[in-house]
């Protein structure tokens, strides 16, 4: 071929190419939806490089005419994170965007439906995915930490998996029930886990429960809500007392089918060791107090580091998604594998979600939506409890043993255990005790809903949690938390026993709910400017759970693990557990209304009916209403400025409950023992929930041209008709109590404000800046006689009660004697009359998230910190007292130097009250952002750090803690019993999809 | 679009395939009454199950009694025989130990609301099945034992609050006080026994038993005049009278001898002692009052011996004592003061009794403290214990139940109410007290028959002072002491470690807790 035909050739082939690209310069339409799925209005979508843009409309439906083939369109807006996506010759483009607490489009989640942001008249706060928590997290409720101004989220211990103290805008009850109520898509979870309760081996009987959530892959979920007063949570009337926290999953967008893989490596060591006395300061010590060397054992050892490890944790996911308009799917399996910082510990998650939704009939009128989220959590507790009391649970024990004795036999690997003594070995316990637990999870539902008519449509939620839960624990022969007697032992001929017979116990647990709820929405725009949202419903719930197990000693000659032997054991040695729950019912009815008047004046109003089994015979129905009204000031022709792009006030009152009691609480009962019956505490016909009304008034804003936005809210919250399991009059049956509602009252007051700024938002960098302070008051009116609770437990520390709840006083208030120094003789003087001394529920919460992005690097950065409130620290009252240098345990240095003597009393006293203030950086992640490397999409990788730095003036392991110190049915607050310590950790990451 | 109006329509229809509860409760693992009474009564309208319930008001004396706190705390750290001492890090408790020896308990004792609270629990279960109108055997033995507790409420408090009926939970108890109380506790244990059964072969004595009756009515007539003035009582001769026809009555039946070792009524075995009238039972779970176990009475000895003592479930908790100058009471060659147990001390090397000096475990081996010195128990014991060395070994341990080394747990001996020793001593106590003497014996040949057990030689004279003493060598840590000493005018004295009280202390404050509930109490004077 010669030049001229080559030349002829390529402009031919111009020609096609140039014709080609003309003809592909084409319309572009598509949908822009928020992560949920929802549709997001108002977006700006801009053919990057041109003045070519459009909006999307309410249905957050675009257009745009004369998009080149290779043209990338950018997507922004107030409240959303700007987004580009390359046409790459569709012509349909759909974007699900990332948007932030600002957005006023965006969709809340609230009860029973959704609701856009500007149309709220409650308080409601929402945590977008990107604004979780990263690094490891077991259950949703971590993910929010720090997050949600006026909630406050405390894991209880450093346990994998271990249970949270949840608090939305202070505690208002007296007894266990402070959680607020979880509602996983509509489907509102029992407060339970199914995970058998701990059994007392020896070292106390209080051990921590599971986490109710922890069935929950926090990777599938797209979204969580709070609503915090009582206008938002009255439509759950009998159950919202304590705020309402809506979690809602991710669901399949539409779009062709994407897969996504996540997996994250972590490494966690203890966040902060006690110091105790080494050997050598031990010796020192010994000599100090003239105490010869019968306890110098001459060995050097750390027996917290001997117990303690770092902890490996691996954490993968996959999700499928995809979706047209008809049908939608998602398909996701997680695999957490957490080691526990204590040795033998762990936390094993495997969870997989499948959530679908169709559209059926031309009309797409007929849908259903299903979710089944399955999972398994197994765990492996170590001998650690909220109360035990001489012995010592294992980080007591680890604590107080003597640096110079060795914990192995020298010149052997055999443990060093005297069967029989007080002084236990704990990497012996650590050996010998196997508490190992498996829950099963199922939350099933399947929502049928048909639009009969183009604004009234009809929703059927069928829902089933069903959890099963057993628990194998075991305790290896050679050491004696249980009574070493006789028969089921082995002793030598010197008399020292050499076998104590061990222990094993089987528990299974099972948890059963079901609900029905039908709804009916309608929804009308009655004029141009008149529009009206209205909702009515009925909801059934019916919940029980029952337990049993055995436990048996006395497995001298059998091999581990003994669980799997009973059989060889004495039958009347078996001991036997059993319990069935009553059967509690809910019956509701429902209703709301929602009228917008030309998007300036909004109002509200809900009424929830609710009638419980577990009410008294002449209080079976509750009604619940409440009444929110807001002012869209931005919207009055005299407030428009560019300054100011959103205003908004909000005023709310209304009247939720809490019915968290027993079942069976109201009635006459008898218990049937084996040969015997008895009575069983008073019954109470007109026992009912217990009311919260609360008023709250709120302004919202965004200002300085969108950069900045927040809130402030006052509320008022007061809690009357308390629940109480309350002394009843002598002579009464056993236990003495019954369950009254109290006259008295708990008010919460406070101010909560959250604030969220972006200070760069250019091409290249990004930085946004959010923090949120809450400021409570707690106090407790005309209760009566006090009560006591908050149980110190140790040796010589029976009986003793730390805390109280009485009148004019905030809940829990730390009431106990005052320590006046150590006198000439080395006794600690310690004032007989006790004072009220602290109060350990902080009047200040504060939250700190930053991000800043710049190129493909991210840093984000949470902080979280509590204030105000003090700490008794059980731990060094009870395990680190000079006491024990005499005893031949351990001590702190500080103890040693104060001169004190080995005879002055541990009395409780203000000595242990420390302030417990803090501030934590509680994570922090470092990312980039890889991108698209051939046909691997969105690649990520990242580093997060937990509990990187915690300031505090407080001596315990961490002033983020909360162990259980129950007494008789009320609840504790601010108390650190040698718990589970907490980690430090660091995770390694990378998520990408294709 | 649908007509709004028909709305409501639609929700009905649709609610209606799910139905509508009652919300009735179902209590699946317990019973409501008419469920009771059906099912263990044939069909509705039917009869409970008495012995059920009956087993159920004895279950309720397991809490006040057998541990070391509660009741059995309040009759012994407030007396001369016993002392709590806070050994440094060990046993402060709140100070709850220390402020009953000191006599300077407030109406917030833990250990005195307890007591107070599960005493009056027998008091409401007995009182529930006699709603039932149960078999005439079943009503006498809820009645004596409503009356058993009752005695103890008044005794400690003097005001026992009662309920009518047990189905009004609204009902606030009425009050009975004092001598009114006392009239209602002999009358209703009057009434109760002739139904009770006899002590017949083959009644174990954990059951109610016409015998039991009569000690109770004899402890009535014998304290009638405490309750009537504590703190300067008088007696009068014909309620003595009454306390030595119910000994007699209970002397002719010559069922019961005086056990040949005194400590085989408080053995492992103690349900077979010839001595022994009314017990709390504990018996091994196979047996057949199986169910009517409480938590054993190992706690008797675990809460004063060492922590390397040779005992089962873990050792002791080092913690009470008695004091010197009540050990100087006894004679060395009283066997109730030390003695060694067959197949307890050649075994574990434990001895019972009082324990003081070095000690020793199995084989001989010599026992140390925590410290590495040896275990060697001193006579010198306060309630603040301040010497650092001595801390862990100061004060006189006490074994009265015979350390269980069988298979069962918790132990299976029995907790001891009532002793043929205490009839005897009661008997002579009335007569020394104005009574007429019968069947030829004197005060002290009452005395002489227990002091003869115990080793020793006859008393010449009985006094007020030595008959004291010697139920209080009789009874030591068996929780009579501190009724012994009021009725015979010392509770109030000094001895070791505490100073002459005031006249307030005769009698126990009503805990706060139970006052709060109940507007018909009245607190105590003095408190």
């Amino acid at each position: 071929m010669h030049l001229a035909t080559m030349k002829r050739c390529a402009l031919l082939l111009l020609a096609i190419f140039g014709f080609t690209a003309l003809s592909l310069a084409q319309t572009v339409t598509g949908t822009v939806t928020d992560k949920k799925g929802e549709p997001l209005p108002g977006v700006t979508v801009t053919v990057k490089g041109t003045k070519n843009a459009t909006s999307s409309n309410n249905s957050g439906v675009y257009t745009l005419n004369n998009v080149g083939a290779d043209a990338v369109l950018v997507f922004t807006g107030a409240g959303i994170s700007r987004q580009e996506t390359a046409v790459g010759g569709q012509a349909s483009v759909n974007a699900s965007l990332e948007t932030s607490v600002g957005n006023l489009n965006e969709v809340v989640v609230v009860g029973y439906g959704t609701a856009r942001r500007k149309d709220l008249t409650g308080s409601v706060a929402t945590v977008q995915a990107k604004d979780f928590n990263k690094g490891i997290q077991t259950s949703p409720d971590q993910l929010i930490q720090g997050k949600v101004a006026g909630v406050q989220i405390i894991n209880n211990s450093g346990m994998p998996g271990g249970s949270t103290t949840i608090r939305i805008r202070g505690a208002s009850s007296i007894r266990a029930g402070n959680q607020p109520l979880f509602v996983i898509d509509g489907v509102p979870i029992d407060n339970t886990s199914a995970r058998p309760g701990g059994a007392d081996i020896g070292v106390g009987d209080k051990s921590q429960g599971g986490n109710p959530l922890n069935f929950i892959n926090p990777s599938d979920i797209a979204s969580i809500d709070v609503l915090k007063d009582a206008s938002a949570t009255a439509i759950f009337g009998s159950r919202g007392a304590n705020g309402v926290v809506l979690v809602t999953t991710k669901k399949g967008q539409t779009g062709a089918p994407k897969i996504e893989f996540n997996a994250s490596v972590g490494m966690s060591k203890v966040l902060k060791k006690l110091r105790v006395l080494n050997a050598g300061e031990y010796r020192a010590g010994l000599a100090q107090y003239n105490l010869g060397t019968a306890n110098d054992e001459g060995a050097d050892v750390d027996a917290f580091d001997a117990i303690t490890r770092t902890g490996i944790t691996q954490n993968y996911g996959v999700a499928i998604s995809a979706g047209n308009e008809g049908a939608k799917y998602r398909l996701s399996m997680g695999y957490l594998d957490q080691e526990g910082i204590v040795r033998k510990t762990n936390f094993k998650k495997y969870s997989a979600n499948l959530s679908g939704s169709f559209r059926f009939l031309e009309s797409k009128a007929l849908g259903l939506d299903v979710n089944i989220i399955v999972a398994q959590t197994l765990d492996n507790q170590p001998p650690i409890s909220n109360n035990s009391g001489f012995r010592g649970s294992l980080i007591g024990q680890a604590l107080q043993w003597n640096p110079t004795k060795p914990l192995r036999k020298v010149g052997s690997d055999s443990l060093n255990v005297n069967i029989g003594g007080d002084v236990f070995n704990p990497l012996a316990s650590s050996e010998a005790v196997n508490d190992l637990s498996k829950v099963s999870t199922i939350l099933a539902s399947i929502a049928p809903s048909f639009k009969i008519t183009k604004d009234l449509e009809y929703k059927l939620i069928l829902s089933a949690n069903y959890g099963t839960g057993n628990r194998k624990t075991w305790i290896a022969n050679f050491i004696n938390y249980n009574d070493p007697r006789p028969i089921q032992r082995q002793v030598n001929a010197a008399g020292v026993v050499t076998n104590a017979g061990g222990y094993a116990r089987l528990a299974n647990n099972e948890t059963n709910s079901l609900q029905v709820t039908n709804t009916l929405t309608y929804t009308k725009n009655i004029t141009s400017t008149v529009n009206l949202r209205a909702l009515i419903g009925t909801e059934y719930l019916k919940y029980n759970n029952r337990n049993s197990g055995m436990n048996a000693t006395g497995f001298a000659n059998v091999p581990y693990p003994y669980y799997d032997y009973f059989q060889s054991t004495d039958p009347t040695q078996i001991r036997h557990e059993f319990y069935v729950s009553p059967t509690s019912e809910l019956q509701s009815y429902f209703g709301r209304v929602d009228l917008n008047l030309s998007d300036k004046y909004l109002f509200t109003a809900t009424l929830r009916r609710d009638g419980s089994s577990k009410f008294g015979e002449n209080n079976k129905y509750g009604n619940f209403p409440s009444f929110g009204a807001a002012w869209n000031m931005s919207k009055e022709s005299f407030l428009k400025n560019d300054f100011i792009s959103n205003l908004k006030l909000r005023v709310g009152w209304g009247k939720v409950g809490n019915q968290e009691f027993p079942a069976g609480a109201s009635q006459r009962r008898y218990n049937v023992g084996f040969g015997s019956v008895t009575r069983d505490q008073l019954e109470n016909p007109d026992l009912k929930w217990e009311t919260s009304t609360t008023t709250n008034a709120g302004l919202d804003f965004t200002i300085f041209n969108n950069k900045v936005s927040g809130s402030i809210d006052y509320f008022r919250k007061s809690t009357k008709d308390i629940l109480f399991l309350k002394d009843a009059a002598d002579p009464v049956i056993g236990g003495g109590k019954k369950w009254v509602n109290l006259p008295g009252e708990v008010l919460n007051s406070g101010v909560e404000i959250a604030l969220n700024t972006t200070i760069i938002n250019n091409n290249k960098f990004n930085w946004e800046f959010g923090v949120n302070a809450t400021f409570l008051k707690n106090i407790l009116k005309n209760f009566g006689a006090p009560l006591e609770t908050g149980e110190i437990n140790g040796q010589g520390l029976s009986e003793v009660r730390s805390q109280l709840f009485t009148t004019d006083q905030p809940l829990n208030v730390f009431y106990l004697k005052t320590f006046e120094g150590i006198d000439k003789d080395g006794i600690g003087i310690v004032k007989d009359q006790k004072t009220f001394v602290g109060d350990p529920n902080p009047n200040i919460l504060l939250g700190i998230s930053t991000r800043a992005s710049y190129g493909k690097w991210g840093l984000e950065v949470n902080m979280n910190g509590a204030f105000g409130h003090q700490i008794y620290n059980n731990t060094a009252n009870a395990v680190l007292t000079i006491n024990n240098l005499g005893i031949g345990r351990n001590t702190t240095p500080e103890a040693l130097a104060a001169g004190e003597s080995l005879a002055s009393p541990i009395s409780a006293s203000t000595r242990y009250l420390e302030s417990g203030s803090y501030v934590k950086l509680a994570n922090a992640t470092l990312s980039y952002r890889l991108g698209n490397i051939k046909f691997v999409k969105g690649a990520n990788i990242f580093v997060t750090g937990q509990n990187l730095l915690v300031f505090t003036g407080y001596s315990g392991f961490d002033p983020e803690v909360n162990t259980d110190k129950t007494y008789q049915d009320l609840p504790s607050f601010g108390i650190e019993y040698t718990p589970y310590p907490s980690a430090r950790s660091v995770t390694f990451g990378v998520n990408f999809s294709f | 679009m649908i007509n709004i109006k028909k709305l409501p329509l639609l929700v009905i229809a649709i609610s209606s395939l799910f139905g509508c509860t009652k919300l009735d409760e179902k209590l699946n693992g317990q019973l409501t009454e008419d469920e009771f009474t059906q099912l263990s009564g044939g069909g509705a309208g039917g009869t409970p199950d008495f012995t059920a319930l009956l087993n159920g008001v004895y279950i309720t004396l397991y809490g006040p009694w057998s541990n070391q706190d509660n009741i059995f705390a309040l009759q012994e750290h407030t007396t001369d025989e016993m002392i709590g001492p806070t050994r440094g890090g060990d046993w402060d408790d709140n100070g709850n130990w220390r402020v009953l020896h000191a006599h300077i308990w407030d109406a917030n004792h833990s250990h005195n609301a307890n007591a107070f609270r599960d005493l009056l629990r027998t008091s409401f279960q007995s009182t529930d099945i006699l709603r039932f109108t149960p078999t005439p055997q079943v009503a006498a033995e809820a009645r004596f034992l409503r009356a058993f507790t009752n005695y103890f409420v008044l005794d400690n408090w003097d005001q026992v609050p009662y309920r009518e009926n047990t189905t009004d939970p609204n009902e606030i108890p009425k009050v009975r006080k004092g001598l009114e109380a006392l009239d209602y506790i002999i009358a209703e244990t009057e009434a109760a026994l002739p139904g009770l059964p006899d002590n017949a072969a083959g009644v174990p004595n954990f059951k109610a038993t016409k015998n039991a009756a009569r000690v109770l009515l004899m402890k009535c007539y014998l304290n009638k005049g405490v309750y009537a003035n504590r703190e300067t009582p008088s007696f009068d001769a014909a309620d003595m009278n009454k306390v030595i026809t119910l000994a007699d009555e209970i002397i002719a039946q010559n069922r019961y001898t005086l056990a040949t070792n005194y400590f085989d009524n408080f053995s492992p075995t103690n349900d077979l002692s010839t001595e022994n009238i009314f017990t709390l039972g504990n018996r091994d779970p196979a047996a057949a009052n199986a169910g009517l176990n409480g938590n054993g009475v190992m706690f008797n000895y675990h809460q004063s011996l060492h922590y390397n003592s040779p005992v089962a479930n873990g050792g002791g908790w080092n913690g009470f004592t008695t004091l010197s100058d009540f050990y100087d009471k006894f004679d060395a060659t009283d066997k109730r003061r030390e003695a060694s147990y067959p197949g307890v001390t050649d075994v574990q090397g434990i001895k019972v009794g009082f324990l003081i000096g070095q000690q020793f475990g199995p084989g001989g081996v010599v026992l140390k403290d925590r410290k590495g010195n040896n275990l060697d128990f001193k006579r010198d014991v306060h309630l603040l214990e301040t010497d650092p060395i001595a801390i862990e070994t100061n004060g006189i341990r006490v074994v009265k139940y015979v350390p269980d080394y069988g298979p069962q747990f918790p132990t299976s001996q029995d907790w001891v109410f009532y002793r043929y020793a205490d009839v005897l001593l009661m008997k002579a106590e009335a007569i020394l007290r104005g009574g007429t003497a019968t069947g030829g014996q004197s005060t002290s040949d009452l005395v002489n028959l227990v002091r003869d057990r115990a080793g020793l030689g006859g008393l010449g004279a009985v006094t007020l002072d030595n008959l004291l003493d010697e139920r209080g060598r009789e009874f030591y840590w068996e929780g009579h002491r501190r009724n012994d000493l009021i009725r015979f005018g010392k509770f109030l004295e000094p001895w070791q470690d505490k100073t002459q009280s005031a006249p307030a202390r005769l009698i126990f404050p009503i805990p706060n807790r139970s006052l709060a509930n109940n507007p018909n109490l009245t607190q105590n004077p003095g408190y």
